[in-house]
């Protein structure tokens, strides 16, 4: 029988030739990745940068996209590749992608997971243009990451079911029964909710911080998959309040719900603001460093900042960049002192303890 | 859906095995069994720590969790499935033809996307119907929530009984008039006759499709996660986005594929025994009963399965897409989110799931003629294990691939072939199946006369055997394209950056809680899914 004597290098043929196929219908990015010589118009130096441009993104990609869109507008010549997930799944595959990188920048909705990163060396040294004008504590150690926006964790309400006075002043009053059955937050999936019990952990220590979910859990919080649920869901009268990060109530309040807010903890002795920041960092070993570069210097420039300030009320991090208007400044207020850099060390132990209660 | 025949063997005529067909065929099982393997080396050499931390509680909670489901949908489905195909093939119901079509339909619509819909509709509080009803009676009034558990389960329930109802509908078809008369004269009363005699000798085709169901149970990931009911597979995804260190994960994912594993060998036994010879001589249709007053309940009852599988999901995903192509706004978000545009989602979907069905065929042509040709152990053994992709969750095989591929072959990480290479594993063995089946079919006298005539038996196989069973073939593909297409977990997993499918934007857009974004996205993936699903029920006597 001679059959599967041609039948095998068919079959390798197939595979050969499948695998053109696959390489020729997408634009992926391989190891040797040949700079695409785009024909470009040297009308200044940004018509140099192109290529593609791989970005993990644990900000959900609506929020990213018109930062991405305004940064293609700018530098046609390069191919934005997105890839948007939750920033624990993205950290894990680029720790596992360390020996074979595969993304040039990426972004994150808190500290805790670009310090952990860069413990790990996911991340190579930029310091874009204008850093100095970023807060010391929002860069990381040797310009390993570059924080960019800083947001707040606010207890949001809906006005025809909830009175202003009446209102929640602490995220510990969520574990009243009062408002039993009536709470939605985030779930453990959550970015911002996995980095508020890592800061209240390093805060407050364990058994607190325990107590707080196992409360939230007995009263019957409803835990969606991330804020945009939330806010919809308080804003439609489903749910009396959400714990959210501010500018999810600024957005709900945008679509012209009727909703308040609360910048909760603020009396003496209480813990006062959960903050965190986002941030962006180059990867090391990135195929495109210059787009890589470009994208982080946007994202600090002025007009990068602005975006996230008015697309989506958040607190900019460059000094000078005003805040939208109608958004609550910051000053004045009492703020959690977390230390980041231990936060993030005890990562594992957030994750221990979100197991251990079970939080949906 | 093939009648099981008895199988000439043929080693009479052909003694000796081919080596090199045998070597190719035991090629492709290995690599269908190579991730198999390397989740239980992963699982098994994960840190005792890692074992205990688990199995203090919470691997009860899933093993609860996970069996619950998979019984209660696998029975939900047996139920729906049965009566739905007796009504439609066996009673005078009117309007049986078009309900055959609408009941087979929903293996079009993911049931990921069944759930968005109906959880829009009944969500607690802030669904369409509670919200209604409130309105209406200016009260909050009591509607199921298609949260946890029960929701889970009705929600796969109504998008998994198609497989049973195809499968014992054909049974009904071709089963023989003559045993039930025969039951009918000896004294039993119809329903016993359905419960003692009809429904025992379906018992192969049912036992198949019970399968089906509990293997796509188990390896669910979407529904279950956007019902908030949590099973391994889900518990997997959470693992594989928590925590830095895959141990937990692999070790989930070995416990998933032993309790898969169990499944798969008991459907085995059940399977072994039971074999009904019927003569295909003088084969007529049974008589239709006759419903009489049971026929406005009936009709009602299978009204009711079509509209909460079928036109429900498809006229809501219609209003929603409708209501994003009138609003401008939604239109830009729409044609703009992600890196690529919305062409592009169509086109990856299309050619990674068309790619997957024909490699998977292709690979499956070995298996098929080793098994069908040379009947024996070793050939059955080959073609159970390039089979075992069924018992390998989409999540199970994301991970041992980005593990596998990332070590041992770095050039093919991060690209779309890994994707494609996924969905060759899970769905090899639909392809595999049709190939026997046709392979099965094909008188082997005619390859005999062929190589008689002087052709080579490469000549052979291109000049007599493919063009024969090509339309064999052609189903078997169709099936793994239909199946690839709705594939999510693995996926979204594997893909890299700006690869987005269709399932995959449907996702994102829902997880974001952007139902009107998600709903084109959604009904293209329907409608493109319904064009081989058609394909295939035309195969079928009765869609013709």
């Amino acid at each position: 029988m001679q059959t599967s004597k041609k039948l095998l290098p068919l079959l390798f043929l197939m595979t050969l030739l499948v695998n053109a196929c696959g390489g020729a219908a997408t634009d992926t990015v391989s190891e040797e990745q040949a700079t695409e010589a785009a024909p470009s118009t040297e009308v200044s130096g940004e018509a140099e940068v192109s290529g593609d441009l791989v970005i993990y993104s644990g900000r959900s990609e609506p929020l990213i996209q018109p930062v991405i869109d305004a940064f293609k507008a700018k530098y046609p010549n390069v191919n934005i590749l997105l890839k948007a997930g939750s920033n624990s799944e993205l950290a894990n595959a680029l720790i596992e992608e360390k020996a074979n990188p595969q993304a040039d920048v990426f972004i994150t909705t808190e500290l805790l997971t670009v310090q952990s990163l860069t413990a790990e060396g996911v991340f190579q040294s930029y310091a874009p243009a204008g850093v100095e004008n970023i807060p010391a504590e929002f860069v990381g150690e040797g310009n390993a990451w570059t924080g960019l926006t800083r947001r707040v964790r606010v207890i949001m309400y809906n006005k025809d079911l909830v009175a202003e006075d009446e209102a929640p002043a602490s995220i510990f009053d969520l574990t009243d029964s009062k408002w039993q059955g009536q709470v939605a937050a985030a779930g453990s999936t959550n970015g911002g909710m996995q980095a508020q019990v890592a800061a209240m952990q390093q805060l407050l220590g364990d058994e607190a911080t325990e107590e707080w979910l196992n409360g939230l859990i007995a009263n019957e919080v409803t835990f969606f998959g991330g804020h945009t649920d939330v806010r919809k869901a308080v804003g439609a009268g489903e749910f009396k309040i959400g714990l959210v990060n501010h500018y999810y109530y600024y957005l709900q309040l945008a679509e012209g719900s009727n909703v308040g807010v609360v910048y909760p903890d603020q009396g003496e002795g209480q813990v006062g603001l959960f903050t965190n920041a986002t941030a962006a960092a180059v990867v090391n070993g990135a195929s495109n460093p210059a787009a890589a570069q470009a994208f982080l210097d946007f994202l600090v420039s002025e007009e990068g900042q602005k975006l996230f300030a008015e697309q989506n009320y958040e607190y900019p991090l460059l000094a000078g960049v005003a805040i939208k208007e109608g958004v609550q400044p910051l000053d004045g207020f009492r703020l959690a002192e977390v230390d980041v850099v231990k936060a993030a060390a005890n990562f594992d132990a957030m994750f221990d303890l979100i197991e251990r209660v079970g939080l949906p | 859906m093939e009648l099981t025949r008895t199988n000439i063997t043929y080693q009479k005529i052909r003694s000796k095995i081919s080596p090199r067909l045998a070597f190719a065929a035991g090629l492709v099982a290995l690599f269908v069994a190579v991730p198999l393997i390397y989740i239980f080396v992963r699982a098994i050499s994960a840190e005792p720590e890692a074992w205990t931390r688990l199995f203090q509680e919470r691997i009860w909670k899933l093993f609860a969790n996970t069996l619950g489901l998979v019984l209660a949908v696998t029975a939900g489905a047996m139920l729906t499935g049965v009566t739905m195909a007796f009504l439609t093939e066996r009673t005078d119901l009117p309007g049986a033809k078009i309900f055959r079509w609408m009941l087979a339909m929903p293996l079009a619509i993911p049931a990921y996307i069944g759930g968005i819909v109906h959880l829009a509709l009944l969500r607690p509080r802030g669904g369409v119907i509670p919200k209604l009803l409130e309105d209406m009676f200016s009260q909050p009034v009591f509607t199921p929530s298609p949260l946890g558990f029960g929701g889970a389960a009705f929600i796969l329930t109504l998008f998994m009984f198609p497989y049973v109802y195809l499968l014992s509908g054909a049974a009904f078809r071709t089963l023989h008039a003559s045993l039930e008369e025969a039951s009918r004269v000896f004294g039993r009363t119809p329903l016993q006759t359905l419960f003692q005699v009809t429904l025992p000798a379906l018992r192969p085709g049912l036992t198949a499709g019970a399968l089906l169901v509990a293997l796509d149970i188990l390896a669910e990931y979407g529904t279950v996660a956007l019902l908030r009911y949590e099973t391994f597979s889900s518990a997997i995804f959470v693992q594989l986005s928590g925590r830095y260190d895959r141990s937990a994960a692999s070790v989930l994912s070995g416990i998933l594929v032993v309790l898969a594993i169990g499944i798969l060998w008991s459907e085995l036994r059940l399977q072994g025994r039971a074999r009904f010879t019927q003569m295909e001589s003088n084969w007529r249709p049974a008589p239709l009963m006759t419903l009489g007053k049971w026929r406005v309940p009936a009709f009602l009852l299978v009204l009711g399965v079509v509209s909460a599988s079928l036109l429900l999901p498809v006229g809501v995903l219609l209003v929603w897409s409708i209501q994003a192509f009138l609003d401008p706004e939604t239109m830009r978000t729409l044609f703009s989110t992600g890196s690529q545009g919305f062409g592009n989602y169509i086109w990856n979907s299309l050619w990674s799931s068309s790619m997957a069905a024909f490699i998977a065929v292709v690979l499956s042509l070995p298996v098929g003629l080793l098994s069908v040709r040379y009947p024996n152990r070793f050939s059955k053994f080959i073609s159970r294990l390039s089979q075992v992709g069924y018992a390998i969750p989409g999540v199970v095989i994301a991970l041992s691939l980005v593990l596998l591929v990332n070590r041992f072959l770095p050039f093919l990480y991060a690209t779309p072939f890994v994707v494609v290479i996924a969905y060759v594993l899970r769905h090899m063995p639909q392809a595999v199946r049709a190939s026997e089946s046709a392979l099965n079919q094909l008188s082997p006298s005619l390859e005999e006369a062929s190589r008689v005539m002087g052709r080579t038996s490469f000549q052979t196989l291109f000049q007599v055997t493919l063009p024969l069973i090509l339309p064999g073939l052609l189903a078997g593909g169709s099936l793994v394209f239909l199946t690839s297409l709705k594939e999510l977990p693995a996926t979204l997993l594997l893909r890299p950056a700006g690869f987005d499918t269709l399932a995959v934007r449907v996702w994102v857009w829902a997880g974001e809680g952007f139902y009107f974004q998600a709903a084109p996205a959604a009904l293209l993936l329907v409608l493109v899914s319904a064009l081989p699903l058609s394909f295939l029920l035309r195969r079928e006597q009765i869609f013709k």
